[in-house]
């Protein structure tokens, strides 16, 4: 399914501002540094197109302002303002969701030993369940390796976030995509006629 | 349910092939919402955007993104602390043709008329039909985890009581039974899981049984969203599926990126000029572009994905061209600040050479 209109254009407007500051940054830069750029600003432009509502467009902006040179670039896509609460937000988010996270694990582990002494159940099941769990569980992990900021998620946000991160990134490439065959295109259209 | 068939006559507009099922779904679904009024508060706001469903769905079909963004607020934006997604018109739309068409399974099962208009999930169903009906319980769940031995007693006294009603096996009664428990729900912020016949009722296994079936509703959506994964059965597939497309379209970003690059000399982008000039030749976009392509495409590994992605690009981009050209109007002279000679990226002249 497509994404709204509405977000593509929020999209492409804090990516063309992004982008305006990345020229005015260096003159010369090599093919790979302009790339690294163009992703760099895309990536916050769409992160910042979530409004700091989802875990992973925080995380995004929160490496992406880890590293001193990028962190004018962000400042400016997001406006001043946007980009201090975020900082807030995002230094609070990890931790509390972190501590969450372990007391779940704790009460599972309990509960889980509890349930082994009580109950005598046919190995097979257990066996099945097991290399079920092992399964799902490496794959979450691969998954929250992909997402970002999704090591610090409980499954059921991990998935809302997955679904949301799907789609913009989908949006992103739509943008992108559509600038570089229409760039493209001018190009080749202005060569003919010389 | 059958009089209110009249009042509502845009469904069949849009689902004509689901007719009778629609026409149900939206009543439940308003019967939903309007339990949903009382706790948006407490309601994690996606799956209260889940709940939100056909009548709101309906409308966003009809009107503008923009203004129906701005009226849908008091469903979603629900204080800051919480996880809140935005009012994403894609999920909506989503959502409510996933819950028309889970209505419609759930039409099918007899006795699942009366267990939808509560907070608690059906009994003898597939994970499907209890998706959309299970969100309220869902959304009070995701607060009370905390507090799961609390109301275990009080589950177990709904349960009991529930479990009563379903011995019966009268619809109507069960109704009755279920518009009891619907007011409770609308007062305690509980979570009401049914049990099923022969299944654990402790309250470890309750809240377990919650949490991987909120799980599971929110996997069925994802399998929506990845294309190909309706149909594979299993988690680890799925993720599998899942996995991939995410790599994938990581990949295609950074592609992309590198496009851009190639082709801006500086990355001064006039995207204005580039709109403008675009609004003769999109026709042709996809016959000329295409060709062009393939010989980067090997740079990527997901050759398949792209392919499709190619295909799907003549449909969506004359519209979303045009609707730029709104915003942008800018005279055709800025074109020529465009410099295409100094450029010196090998990959570039490439291009142009496999052209002429």
């Amino acid at each position: 399914m497509r994404a709204p209109n509405s977000l593509k254009q929020e999209f492409l407007k804090k990516w063309k501002s992004g982008l305006q500051i990345c020229s005015s940054c260096s003159k010369n830069m090599s093919i790979f540094e302009r790339k690294k750029a163009i992703k760099l600003s895309a990536d916050v432009a769409m992160a910042s197109a979530r409004n700091g509502r989802t875990c992973w467009s925080r995380a995004l902006i929160a490496n992406a302002s880890k590293n001193d040179n990028n962190k004018l670039l962000v400042e400016h896509i997001l406006g001043n303002s946007e980009f201090q609460r975020l900082n807030k937000i995002s230094i609070m988010r990890p931790t509390m969701s972190n501590k969450r996270v372990r007391c779940k694990k704790i009460l599972k582990r309990s509960c889980g030993t509890i349930r082994r002494v009580s109950k005598r159940v046919v190995p097979q099941k257990i066996l099945a369940s097991c290399v079920a769990k092992r399964l799902s569980t490496k794959r979450t992990q691969v998954l929250k390796s992909l997402v970002p900021g999704g090591e610090f998620m409980d499954d059921v946000s991990l998935i809302e976030e997955t679904l949301d991160y799907i789609m913009s990134l989908q949006t992103q490439i739509d943008v992108m995509r559509s600038l570089a065959n229409a760039t493209e295109l001018v190009l080749r259209s202005k060569n003919e006629q010389w | 349910m059958e009089p209110d068939a009249g009042t509502r006559p845009r469904s069949i507009t849009i689902q004509p092939s689901l007719d009778q099922n629609a026409l149900d779904s939206l009543q439940l679904n308003e019967e939903i919402q309007h339990l949903m009024t009382v706790p948006p508060e407490n309601a994690n706001s996606f799956t209260a955007l889940l709940e939100l469903p056909a009548p709101q769905a309906m409308e966003l079909l009809h009107h503008s993104p923009e203004s129906n963004a701005s009226a849908a607020p008091p469903y979603h934006f629900s204080g800051g602390a919480n996880l809140t997604f935005p009012s994403n018109i894609a999920l909506i739309e989503r959502a409510a043709r996933f819950s028309v068409f889970a209505a419609a399974a759930a039409a099918d099962n007899n006795n699942n008329n009366s267990p939808e208009t509560t907070g608690s999930v059906p009994s003898n169903s597939t994970g499907n039909p209890g998706k959309v009906k299970s969100e309220p319980a869902e959304s009070d769940s995701n607060h009370d985890n905390p507090n799961s031995p609390q109301p275990s007693q009080n589950q177990k006294s709904m349960k009991r009581k529930e479990r009563e009603k379903k011995a019966k096996a009268a619809t109507k009664r069960s109704k009755n039974g279920a518009n009891e428990s619907s007011e409770d729900a609308e007062k305690l912020p509980y979570v009401h899981v049914r049990a099923r016949r022969g299944q654990a009722t402790d309250s470890h296994s309750l809240a377990e049984r919650a949490r991987r079936e909120k799980i599971n509703a929110r996997m069925k959506l994802l399998q929506e969203l990845v294309p190909g994964c309706s149909k594979i059965s299993g988690t680890a597939l799925v993720l599998d599926e899942i996995i991939n497309h995410v790599q994938s379209l990581q990949h295609q970003v950074e592609f992309l990126s590198m496009r851009l690059a190639a082709v801006n000399p500086r990355i001064d982008v006039n995207l204005d000029s580039i709109l403008a000039a675009e609004s003769g030749s999109l026709m042709d976009y996809s016959s000329m572009v295409m060709p062009l392509m393939w010989p980067e495409l090997q740079v990527s590994g997901n050759r398949q994905q792209f392919e499709q992605q190619w295909h799907h690009d003549a449909h969506p981009q004359p519209a979303w061209g045009r609707e730029e050209n709104n915003n942008f109007l800018t005279p055709e002279n800025s074109l020529l600040s465009y410099d295409s000679s100094a450029n010196s990226a090998s990959l570039h002249s490439n291009h142009l050479k496999m052209e002429l």
